[in-house]
């Protein structure tokens, strides 16, 4: 899952990508609405985290032209004004959420969570056929064997899990899944569905990860086998 | 007036014991209008009717001294003037000619008279007929002529008593003549009571108009009342509709809205201020809880634990900083502040802080250069010059590019003493100039631009100036520097 951080404190900026990267998201940063606004409008992210009070232009203002963009991207806002007409005035504006500072980086998660899951019904943990992925303790289970996964097999194994049914392109999957410092070429990911596959295999999930020539790969609920 | 409204306001004011219900303005001016009317009218009646009681019997004594001269001229032209009494025992008129006369009176409602001779004792020598068996008062008292009111058989006339006088010069008898006034009486006394009753009742009357007027009139400070109470925090935008009228309430309303404004202005700087200061303190707080929440996440290298320590102290510091400036702040805009004014050489206040901030400039190679540092004695309290000084300077240090000179400048012009620190920086843009001795206000509106200010140095520079009385103001031209110049009364 990819983030964009607009935020013009670095220090909140800093632990914010830290901490997220460790929670195998990726993080883009911003240090001005500007930037952040071309960010938001060029990439696809899945989640943006906009700073209410950041220079060149607002984080209102930047909420406001992403969603006349189009884009339906969950937006939380940062905020250290706690006055209820801001937080109101916030989300008329279009925004999803808001966390004000200072906050606990726990809470934060849950509530990108919330706003990264499909449905009511998720309650933390995302699946297809024996795999359940546990999106609070980014832990996988084969059945009830556990899998280790590396951040980066972790993340693309959930967005491709997140995405099931849905063809994924290996240049959606690096949108997603790498933040924007990554610029090599695709074949990256080839590497990490063979770690992951291998992985899946060895715990006893076979054919979950399947390879769409030409295009990229998909994740298939398994077919029940009659023989 | 003033004492009746001020023992008025005593009276609301008493804490304990009977509270009058306030008067409303509108009464007050009808009250006072109604009493000033009451009074003129009271004195007007009174003259009209002391007027003509006078003219009334001004009326009655020429008549009365008609009569007298009619009746001498009757006795002389009976020839038996003055030798004898004789011939005035028959000046009545014969008993025919008054019935005769009665009967016109009561017909035309002419006035009868009657008419009495007396000797100088008071006896009656003789009188007329219609007298019957009453007669006419006699006022032994005076010996001239006399004119009074008295009654006769319970009518009551006016009298005259003419003293009739001998060749030889002594009284010998009087005559008396009195007329009925009593049908003029009973008009003057209704005039009197129709008075008497119409003068409250006009008075009532004018108070109910007169109130109903100064209501209307005062009607538009109703509305400036309805519309001031109307006013809290929330809505400090509204203004006081003005009145069409340039008048006085045009004046109040305007008065009252200029008051707004200000009260506005003042409100929306203290919301800001308080939002600002909120921002810029829970920022270092959010920066070193979020990275302490991450860092206690996972175990992790010694080392990037030192890291982040070292990185939540610099924060920590920071904020203890921002803390220092808002307590300085809040200290000197406290009215009860008294700087410590003395005569002081500038110099001796200057070298200190320039020797202080040395090392500063050194890192980035500044170099401070006394352009025209002439002795100069100034009033100031030490302490705060002082400080000023040093937030101008490393002001200058902060915004200077590595390399470059900050000049000072000082030099006595008659009456003043002028002190000019100029940087050779990024300066400020002309749209920023006016604001920056704003709390809190930065040029550069990113806080992470690395000055690490917050923008609090040059309002406690303001502050501190003003409660000296040094005049502070800049010039600055954007990538070319600002100049500072702090204007100090001489002595």
């Amino acid at each position: 899952m990819r983030l964009l951080v607009i935020e013009d404190e670095a220090g909140i900026a800093r632990f914010l990508k830290e901490g997220l990267e460790e929670e195998c998201f990726a993080v883009d940063v911003a240090s001005d609405g500007k930037t952040g606004l071309a960010l938001a409008l060029t990439n696809e992210y899945d989640l943006i985290m906009v700073d209410w009070m950041i220079p060149a232009i607002s984080g209102i203002e930047v909420c406001r032209q992403v969603r006349k963009s189009g884009s339906e991207v969950p937006i939380l806002f940062l905020t250290a004004r706690d006055a209820v007409e801001d937080v109101v005035f916030g989300l008329d504006s279009g925004a999803d959420d808001y966390i004000k500072k200072p906050f606990e980086f726990e809470e934060l998660l849950a509530r990108i969570r919330v706003q990264l899951r499909s449905s009511k019904q998720e309650e933390g943990a995302i699946g297809v056929g024996a795999l359940t992925i546990s999106t609070v303790t980014h832990q996988v289970f084969c059945g009830s064997v556990e899998i280790m996964l590396t951040p980066k097999e972790f993340a693309l194994l959930e967005y491709l899990v997140r995405n099931k049914e849905r063809a994924c392109s290996r240049s959606r999957i690096i949108e997603h899944v790498w933040d924007m410092n990554f610029y090599s070429d695709t074949a990256v990911i080839d590497v990490y569905i063979n770690f992951l596959r291998k992985k899946l295999e060895q715990a006893g999930c076979r054919n979950v990860i399947h390879t769409i020539r030409g295009v990229g790969y998909i994740v298939r609920e398994p077919q029940i086998d009659q023989k | 007036m003033t004492s009746r409204q001020s023992s008025s306001t005593g009276l609301r004011l008493a804490p304990s014991g009977l509270r009058l219900p306030p008067i409303s303005l509108r009464t007050r001016i009808a009250f006072y209008y109604t009493f000033m009317t009451a009074l003129l009218m009271a004195a007007v009646f009174a003259a009209i009717l002391f007027s003509i009681d006078k003219i009334v019997y001004l009326h009655f004594d020429e008549e009365l001294r008609h009569e007298v001269e009619e009746a001498l001229e009757e006795a002389r032209m009976n020839e038996r003037i003055l030798n004898g009494l004789d011939g005035f025992r028959d000046l009545g008129r014969t008993v025919a000619e008054y019935r005769e006369l009665e009967e016109i009176a009561n017909q035309r409602d002419v006035h009868a008279q009657f008419i009495q001779l007396v000797d100088s004792e008071g006896r009656v020598l003789s009188k007329s007929f219609n007298l019957a068996g009453n007669s006419l008062s006699f006022n032994a008292a005076s010996s001239g002529v006399r004119y009074f009111d008295s009654t006769v058989g319970g009518v009551m006339v006016r009298q005259v008593q003419v003293p009739l006088v001998s060749q030889m010069g002594d009284v010998q008898a009087y005559l008396i003549i009195g007329i009925p006034t009593r049908s003029t009486m009973r008009v003057l006394q209704d005039l009197r009571n129709i008075l008497l009753w119409s003068l409250p009742a006009i008075i009532l009357l004018l108070f109910i108009l007169a109130r109903a007027l100064a209501g209307s009139s005062i009607r538009p400070v109703g509305e400036v009342i309805a519309t001031a109470e109307s006013m809290t925090q929330a809505n400090l935008h509204q203004r006081i509709p003005l009145p069409e009228k340039h008048d006085e309430l045009y004046r109040l309303s305007v008065t009252i809205n200029a008051l707004l404004s200000r009260l506005e202005d003042a409100f929306a700087r203290e919301k800001h201020f308080t939002s600002d200061a909120a921002h810029e303190l829970k920022t270092p707080i959010a920066v070193v809880k979020g990275t302490l929440d991450v860092l206690v996440r996972k175990p992790r290298p010694v080392a990037q634990y030192e890291e982040k320590i070292h990185y939540c102290l610099d924060e920590l510091n920071r904020m203890a900083r921002l803390i220092d400036q808002l307590f300085m702040l809040a200290r000197y805009e406290q009215k009860s502040v008294k700087p410590q004014i003395v005569p002081i050489e500038f110099s001796t206040v200057l070298e200190p802080v320039i020797s202080r901030l040395e090392h500063l400039a050194g890192d980035k190679q500044l170099s401070f250069v006394r352009q025209n540092i002439e002795q100069s004695m100034v009033s100031a309290d030490p302490a705060m010059l002082e400080m000023i000084l040093e937030n101008i300077l490393s002001n200058a240090i902060k915004f200077s590019p590595a390399g470059s000179s900050i000049d000072i400048e000082v030099t006595r012009s008659p009456g003043q003493v002028i002190c000019t620190i100029t940087d050779h920086g990024i300066g400020i843009p002309e749209e920023h100039v006016q604001y920056v001795f704003d709390r809190f206000y930065r040029v550069d509106e990113s806080r992470s631009s690395g000055t690490g200010g917050f923008g609090l140095g040059l309002s406690i520079v303001r502050r501190l100036a003003d409660l000296q009385n040094i005049a502070v103001s800049l010039s600055s031209r954007e990538h070319a520097g600002t100049a500072f110049r702090l204007v100090f009364q001489a002595i």
